[in-house]
């Protein structure tokens, strides 16, 4: 328990003095976990659609692999990835192995399934003759499928929420593809998960506490805001105020 | 001539091979209220949806207002003659934004100008007594609301065609009442056509210009709804119209298109063109049948037999009298007439009935249950 304690208090040290070291793990974290996020929405939400919607041959695989990927095990994921990217690997002339790009190739495969099962799930449930119902007011192919995902708009934010969930929280991928690298004194491929590992090896479990009491921070104020958003609670009273603001400038004008 | 501004031609739309619309010729007029009736499963919303481009049928034509057959159209075109109809579904299928939102959806769709949309949102939210609910979330709203908001957004837009496929049928009594009256003035006022589908035919009967009833698929009358109602075309029609005295027959003898048909041993007359020997439906609509205390004068009925009143049902300001007249038989009367001629069960009374007003229909036999 006093470990535990001692952890907490030296995270919140490093978190009021900024510590370099912790910082810049913590950006690097987020900041791979957002592209990996960014690209998994990318993909998976349109994918996510497409299954929901169309009838295709091949159609019952994809979903399968879809399903299957939600499950991946990220120590896998990362052990294909290392595969394919090493220097004698299908993708060895890419040199990305050992850098940020391979943890965010990991990600990008760990995240997009998440997503794209989600959507796929969130667009079924919506009631199909609301796309007809749009197509007949003038919608075509796309912006009826875009009135769908706008339908869907609380569980395609649970689908993001998921996906950055279950990449930011990953080791195994990270840390096979990524290598927890430092260079120059810097960190360069190391991730708040990986160095939690490598503090725990050290037996730096204080720094290590600390460290996993940042991601956990990290990792619960992101969702926060994503379900404040998703609830309607974390804009509506900015937007109620804007409005107003603007109502009345414009009352003004005229 | 009215101008005719759909045509559907030798249409027929199958699902895994079993065919479920077969429609040989359906005329849309410009500017009418058409209402197309028939049972659940009957293929109605299957050709709303062929009409409005929603689906491709498996064969047939659509020829429309451009003089364009479906089939001959490309993309654009295509494009071109949805943007120019809205469709209205049973359920109000509203998203999930404001109502007026919901209502600025089509126009939107049709990438119109932010001012000239508002405006035109304003004004009908207005016309639909609306405006009060503008800004309200379209999911907080009653059935009778959320519909009236569908019935806006397709009609905002002013289509040449407004298809509408059971638009009442999740509304309780008032609110079909209300919305009805909506649809019937917005129609009219603003010059659209329409197309109504429904399985209950009396919730058109007020605002139809025409009446189709599709059976199984099959479109088996078209013509004015008193038209469809006094001489339905086929027994199906006719049952299906809940008529009551179906009766089934012979023609006896005929001669300048009046026969004699024998109903159970009771002959009567009636315009008919059928040969002597034909086995044929009769219909006798109740309220043609004109009950007598005695066997006094009838006007110019040809028809009279001597009847037993076997049940009296008060029906509001009508009374429903069941007779034995050597078939049975069922007359409307008002309630005044019941009381001032004292009809009860077991009354001996004279029923008669004018041979123009009994319909003649072929006979088409029921397949026999096997086993």
């Amino acid at each position: 328990m006093g470990d535990i304690w001692q952890g907490f208090v030296e995270a919140v040290k490093l978190i009021i003095h900024f510590d370099p070291y912790v910082m810049k793990i913590a950006f690097f974290t987020l900041y791979v976990c957002a592209i990996a996020t960014f690209f998994g929405m990318l993909i998976g939400i349109p994918l996510g659609s497409a299954l929901a919607l169309y009838r295709f041959r091949g159609r019952k695989f994809m979903v399968t692999v879809v399903n299957a990927g939600m499950g991946l095990p990220p120590v896998v994921v990362g052990l294909f990835v290392y595969l394919f990217l090493k220097r004698r690997g299908p993708l060895g002339f890419l040199g990305w192995l050992y850098t940020p790009k391979a943890i965010i190739f990991a990600e990008i495969i760990l995240a997009t399934p998440l997503i794209a099962g989600i959507t796929m799930a969130a667009v079924q449930n919506v009631n199909p003759k609301l796309r007809l119902q749009s197509k007949s007011l003038g919608a075509g192919e796309i912006r009826s499928t875009m009135t769908l995902l706008s339908e869907t708009r609380l569980s395609l934010l649970a689908a993001v929420i998921a996906g950055f969930g279950g990449i930011i929280s990953e080791v195994g991928a990270a840390m096979i593809v990524g290598g927890n690298l430092m260079l120059n004194g810097e960190p360069y491929t190391r991730t708040l998960t990986t160095a939690i590992v490598l503090e725990v090896n050290k037996g730096n479990s204080t720094l290590a506490i600390a460290l996993g009491i940042i991601l956990l921070g990290i990792t619960l104020l992101l969702v926060w805001i994503l379900t404040s958003i998703q609830q309607g609670g974390l804009f509506s009273e900015p937007v109620r105020v804007a409005r107003s603001l603007f109502s009345r400038f414009r009352g003004e004008e005229t | 001539m009215t101008d005719v501004l759909v045509s559907v031609e030798g249409l027929r739309q199958s699902y895994d091979g079993r065919q479920v619309l077969s429609v040989d010729k359906l005329e849309l007029l410009e500017g009418e209220i058409l209402a197309i009736v028939g049972p659940n499963g009957s293929g109605k919303s299957t050709l709303l949806r062929l009409i409005n481009l929603l689906e491709k049928p498996t064969r047939g034509d659509i020829v429309y207002w451009t003089g364009k057959r479906l089939s001959e159209v490309d993309r654009n075109e295509r494009r071109e003659l949805a943007l120019q109809m809205a469709m209205i579904f049973q359920e109000p299928l509203l998203f999930k934004r404001s109502v007026k939102a919901n209502i600025a959806y089509g126009l939107k769709m049709r990438r119109m100008p932010q001012e000239e949309k508002e405006g035109k949102v304003l004004e009908m939210l207005e016309r639909l007594d609306l405006a009060e609910l503008a800004d309200r979330d379209a999911m907080t709203l009653s059935g009778g609301e959320a519909q009236k908001v569908t019935l806006g957004r397709a009609m905002v837009l002013q289509p040449r065609l407004l298809l509408m496929d059971e638009p009442l049928a999740s509304l309780d009594v008032l609110a079909r009442k209300a919305l009805r009256e909506d649809i019937s003035r917005l129609v009219r006022e603003l010059g659209v056509t329409a197309a109504y589908v429904t399985h209950d035919y009396t919730e058109v009967l007020e605002i139809a210009d025409r009446l189709a009833v599709l059976l199984d698929g099959e479109l088996q009358q078209v013509d004015r709804p008193s038209e469809v109602f006094g001489r339905p075309a086929t027994e199906q029609v006719a049952e299906f119209l809940g008529a009551e005295n179906l009766l089934e027959g012979e023609v006896a003898a005929c001669r300048e298109g009046m026969a004699e048909i024998d109903i159970a041993g009771i002959k009567l007359e009636a315009l008919c063109e059928q040969p002597p020997g034909s086995r044929v439906k009769v219909l006798i609509h109740p309220e043609e049948v004109v009950l007598l205390a005695d066997s006094g004068d009838a006007g110019s009925a040809r028809n009279r037999m001597p009847a037993r009143v076997t049940n009296v049902k008060v029906l509001g300001a009508l009374v429903k009298v069941s007779l034995e007249c050597g078939f049975p038989l069922v007359a409307y009367i008002t309630l005044a007439s019941t009381e001032e001629m004292g009809i009860a069960t077991g009354r001996r009374v004279t029923a008669a009935i004018k041979a123009t007003a009994i319909h003649v229909m072929p006979y088409v036999g029921r397949p026999e249950a096997s086993g």
